[in-house]
This record gives C-alpha cells, structure tokens and sequence, in this order.
C-alpha cells in the first residue's frame, strides 16, 4: 500500500510539471518559437515567409531554400530521430501527412504540439500558408504571400481554359508502371495547367497503371519522372505510335523541375506556368 | 498410357484456352497483343515453368518435400541486386543489378557449399538458407531507408510480370529464354541421376554416378534460371512449391515424367494466375497474392479427395 501512494504521489508531481511546462510553452509563443519542420513544403514556405530562424530542426529532404541547410537534421522523411526532435524542445512540430502519421501521434503523446499540414489539392495551398502564418506568428506575410499566389493560380486557369487541352501522362516510376490521377496534387496542377491527364481516376493518387492503357489513351505529352531517357521511352515495345512519342514532346526532370509540380510551395505558381507553356505550345502546332 | 494421352490432350487444351484468353481480352489492337500482351505471356509463361520445374529437381535433390526454388538464397541475392539498382536510380538496369546479385550469391553459396573438395547435400541447403537470410536482411534495410521507393520493392518482393520490355531488352531476353531453354533439356536429361542419387549418395556411386559433380552442375544450372527469373519477373511465390506435388498426386515417381508435367502445368498455373490478377480487380494486384490464393484451396482439396 504505501509503495502505491508513493507512486501515485510522483505521478501527480509529473502531471503537474508537464501542465506547468505547457503553461509556459504556451506563454513562449508569439517571441522565440522553436519550430522543427518535417514536411518539404512546410520548410519553404516558411522559408519564404522570411522565419527560417525559428527553425531548429528539419529532415534531409527540407533542402530548399538554401538557407535551410543551416539547420540541423532529425532525419529523413520516412526515418525521424524522435530523441533528436525530443531534445530540441520544439513549441511546434509541422508533419505531412501519411508516412509521419505515426510520428506525429508519438510526439502528441510526449505533449509536443504537432500540426499536421497535407496539401491534396491546388487551392489547398493559399489556404496553408495563411495557416501557417497564423501558428508561427507570421500572419501579415502570409496573407500578402497567400493572395498573390492564388491570384497567379487565377490567372493561369483563366488563359488554359481557352487552350486545345493535351492529354498528359505522368510516370512516376517505371517498374512497375506508375501514374498519378487527377485527384493528386500533381494531377491537379496539370489539370490547372490545361492539361488532360490520362488516369484522371486510379484507386490511390499515386497508383500502379497497365502499359496498355497509357498506350490505347495516345497522350501528347509525356511527364517522366522515372528515370527513363527519350531513347529508352521510344524503344518501349509497342509505344513508338504514341503521339508523345512520335512528336518528341516528353519531358524529364531537367525540363521540369519536379519539386515545381509535385509539392505545394510558393514555387508551384512557377511549375503552373511552365506547364501551361509546355501545353500552349501544342495548341499552335 | 492412354489416361496419360488424355491428360496430356487436356493440359494443351486448357493452354490454348488461357493463351486466348490472355491475349484477346478486352477490347485491343493487333498492336497492343504483339507488343505488349506476347511479350507478357512469354515472360509468364517462362517463369512459371522454370519454377516450377526447379521446383521438382530441388525437392528430389535435397530430399526435402519443403525445397523451392528460392530455397537456395539465389533469389534473395538477385532481387537485393535489382532492388538495389531500382533505388538508386538505376532503373533501367534493375535486370542487370539482378544477373549481377545473383551470380554474387551464387558463388557465396558454392563456396560455403564446399567442405574438403565434397559438395554435401545439407550444407548446400543450410549454406543456401543462411546467405538467402543475410540478403533478405539487406532487402529490408533498403526498404527502411528508402521508403519513398516503396513500389519498387514490393514489386520485386511479390512478383511483377509486367516488366517493360524496350526493343534490344527483349532481343536479348530472348536469348536468355534460348539459353534457358537449352539448361531446362539438360535438367531433363540428369533426371535419372537424380532419382537414383535420392537413394542416397552411396547407393548413387555404387552405380557409377559421379554425385558431387552431378549435385555441383544441377546448383550451378538451377541458379542460372532462378536469376534470370527473379531478374525479369521479380519473386514468385508457391508455384515452384505446389506445382511439383499437385503433378505427384497424378505421377507418383520417376522424375522425367514429373520434371516435364511440373514444366508444363507450372507454366499454364502461372498464366491462370497472371490472367486473374490483371482482370480481377481495377487495380493489378501483385501475382505473388494471386498463386497462394488460387493454389491453397486447390492443393487443400487435392490432399483431402486422395
């Protein structure tokens, strides 16, 4: 009996330091935040909300801007060092989605604030940076940089819907074969973008197709994020008679940059214009 | 011999059915069959056939009615090489990062194999287990590393027959299937040898066969064709166990005749298989799935009616 009192006396005295703790957290905000970031985008629109200082940590795959190679690293997108994250003893903790689904609900439990942020769609991302902004007391920058980039999306979609709309195949990976749909970010950046994305509906964003089907959809443009070269893509058994084959008009990461249309930062307004480059040009052949 | 005739007739019947089957579903174009679908059933048809039959040759071999074709590490080996290959952006070459994981293994388990100049059988197998063990290990190592590439691995890791062929890649794949083709004759010809060496090993030389030289030249041919399978088609599981003793069921002994039914139902099985798992869902499901799931009952019903 009494090892039990004693016992439930230090787990009083731990509540009570935790709340005291949060208490104090919470009073931090607003001046030095401490803030580790997890998810790609997250780090470079705060980045660009000009707060790279309140960073304190961030994963390997956080690498643009350049600034924030300053930063010390907790590990990779898929393999966080939660001691190291710990011990930072951030007030707040941006994750994406999915894979860091699992970290965050560890980090919830030690009494981490952790603020899940998961762009699925174009319009998704004015509405994260105001988000943003707001949690790490950057909301003036947020709105300026939030209204701009929705009116460039605007823009983009107004002078696409006008134009003859290519149909775009995106392969992610080659072996096996892999595309995204429309209800992807990716998808819904070249749907913005006028183009007409083959696998407008898959089972999951990001899903395994079947060779025949990119062959019987006849694309006129081809996004390859796979690795493939234009040779290696022309000599595929049975898709020399695709139109994106036959016409060249396959594009690569170097064309691309894949970070500019599969992930939402203030640099997607560049992808969306790039794309609608690369789709108007078909329209005048 | 007549029921014999019979099943044969039934078998190249069943074939020709599936083969149609596989081609023409759906609406296609000559095109799409020539040159998406033909390479596909060639690919199939040839893997499930050598697995199977490696499958019949490894269970007589090591007399263990557990042995299949990736018993011997091999297969382990060479989907590490392709995997391997596969996340550092070497994608085209994930067949060669296979060859290449395969013969390293291969030579890993020859050695390990060896004990004073004799080839023994259960050091094979053990030395087999082991470094297939220590690859599989690695496989999940990339696999924690390099999440992101989660498809390329699965797809190795549980079969993947949709391999995209460009022009030179198939020529030389046949070629491959030419050689393969020609080892599979000699696997039929050691059958012989091979039923007398389950006898034992001195039983086997009182009869003038030369066991360590025929137990090196069945390992040496056998890793060949599981390489260049896991290399193209990644790793198939259950037809190269199964196949072998369903065939049993209806041939008891002599491995000749097993060897060349095990060949010709592992093919037709795997080509079943591929057949459901394109067609039965909206999404293609891994043809690893599909064999465990279209065998098990078949094989739980073969062994309750006999």
């Amino acid at each position: 009996m009494k090892i039990k009192k004693s016992d439930l006396c230090l787990c009083l005295v731990v509540v009570l330091l935790i709340l005291l703790f949060s208490c104090k957290k919470q009073e931090q905000v607003r001046s030095g935040l401490k803030i580790v970031v997890l998810s790609p985008e997250v780090g470079e629109i705060i980045a660009s909300l000009g707060a790279t200082d309140l960073l304190v940590g961030r994963t390997q795959e956080c690498d643009y801007p350049e600034e924030l190679l300053k930063v010390p690293v907790v590990g990779d997108f898929g393999a966080i060092n939660r001691e190291k994250v710990i011990a930072l003893k951030p007030d707040l903790v941006f994750t994406s989605a999915l894979e860091q689904d699992a970290i965050a609900q560890e980090l919830q439990k030690v009494g981490i604030k952790v603020q899940q942020i998961y762009p699925k769609k174009l319009d998704d991302l004015p509405v994260i940076i105001r988000q943003i902004g707001d949690l790490i007391g950057k909301g003036q920058e947020a709105s300026a940089l939030s209204d701009s980039i929705a009116t460039a999306i605007a823009e983009v979609r107004i002078k696409s819907a006008n134009i003859f709309h290519p149909r775009v195949y995106v392969e992610i990976y080659r072996n096996p074969l892999m595309s995204v749909s429309d209800e992807s970010f990716v998808g819904d950046v070249i749907e913005s973008a006028g183009g007409d994305n083959i696998f407008s509906k898959l089972e999951r964003d990001y899903a395994r197709v079947d060779p025949e089907d990119v062959i019987l959809a006849k694309p006129d443009i081809i996004i390859c994020y796979s690795q493939d070269t234009l040779e290696g893509i022309s000599s595929r058994k049975g898709w020399s008679n695709i139109p994106a084959v036959k016409n060249k008009r396959i594009y690569f990461e170097k064309d691309i940059n894949p970070d500019l249309i599969q992930q939402a930062t203030p640099r997607t307004v560049q992808g969306l214009r790039l794309l609608y480059a690369i789709f108007s040009e078909q329209m005048k052949k | 011999m007549k029921k014999e005739h019979w099943l044969i007739l039934i078998l190249i019947l069943i074939f020709f059915a599936l083969a149609t089957l596989y081609l023409f579903i759906g609406n296609v174009s000559k095109e799409i069959v020539i040159q998406v679908r033909l390479p596909r059933m060639i690919l199939t048809i040839f893997t499930g056939l050598t697995l199977a039959g490696i499958g019949s040759v490894y269970q007589l071999m090591l007399v263990n009615p557990l042995a299949e074709p990736y018993i011997l590490g091999i297969s382990s080996g060479s989907a590490f090489g392709a995997i391997l290959f596969g996340v550092l952006g070497l994608t085209l070459l994930m067949p060669v990062g296979g060859f290449i994981g395969a013969v390293l293994t291969l030579i890993i388990v020859w050695r390990l194999a060896q004990k004073k100049g004799s080839f023994d059988r259960s050091r094979l197998l053990i030395a087999g287990v082991i470094v297939g063990m220590f690859f599989s290990a690695g496989i999940s190592l990339i696999m924690y590393l390099f999440q992101k590439d989660t498809m390329i691995i699965l797809g190795t890791l549980m079969g993947n027959l949709g391999h995209i062929f460009t022009e030179n890649e198939w020529h030389f794949f046949l070629f491959l299937f030419a050689i393969s083709i020609i080892i599979l004759g000699r696997l039929y010809f050691r059958s012989t040898a091979l039923d007398i060496m389950s006898g034992g090993d001195i039983y086997a030389g009182s009869v003038g066969i030369d066991v360590q030289k025929v137990r090196k030249e069945l390992f040496l041919l056998t890793s060949i064709l599981v390489g260049i399978t896991v290399s193209y088609a990644g790793i198939i599981g259950f037809v190269g166990l199964i196949i072998p003793h369903i065939v049993r069921f209806f041939i008891p002994s002599g491995q000749k005749k097993i060897f060349l039914y095990s060949l010709i139902t592992g093919g037709i099985f795997l080509l079943c298989c591929d057949l459901i798992a394109k067609n039965i869902a909206v999404i293609e499901l891994p043809v690893g799935i599909i064999t465990s799931a279209v065998g098990c009952p078949f094989f739980i019903w073969l062994l309750l009616k006999k």
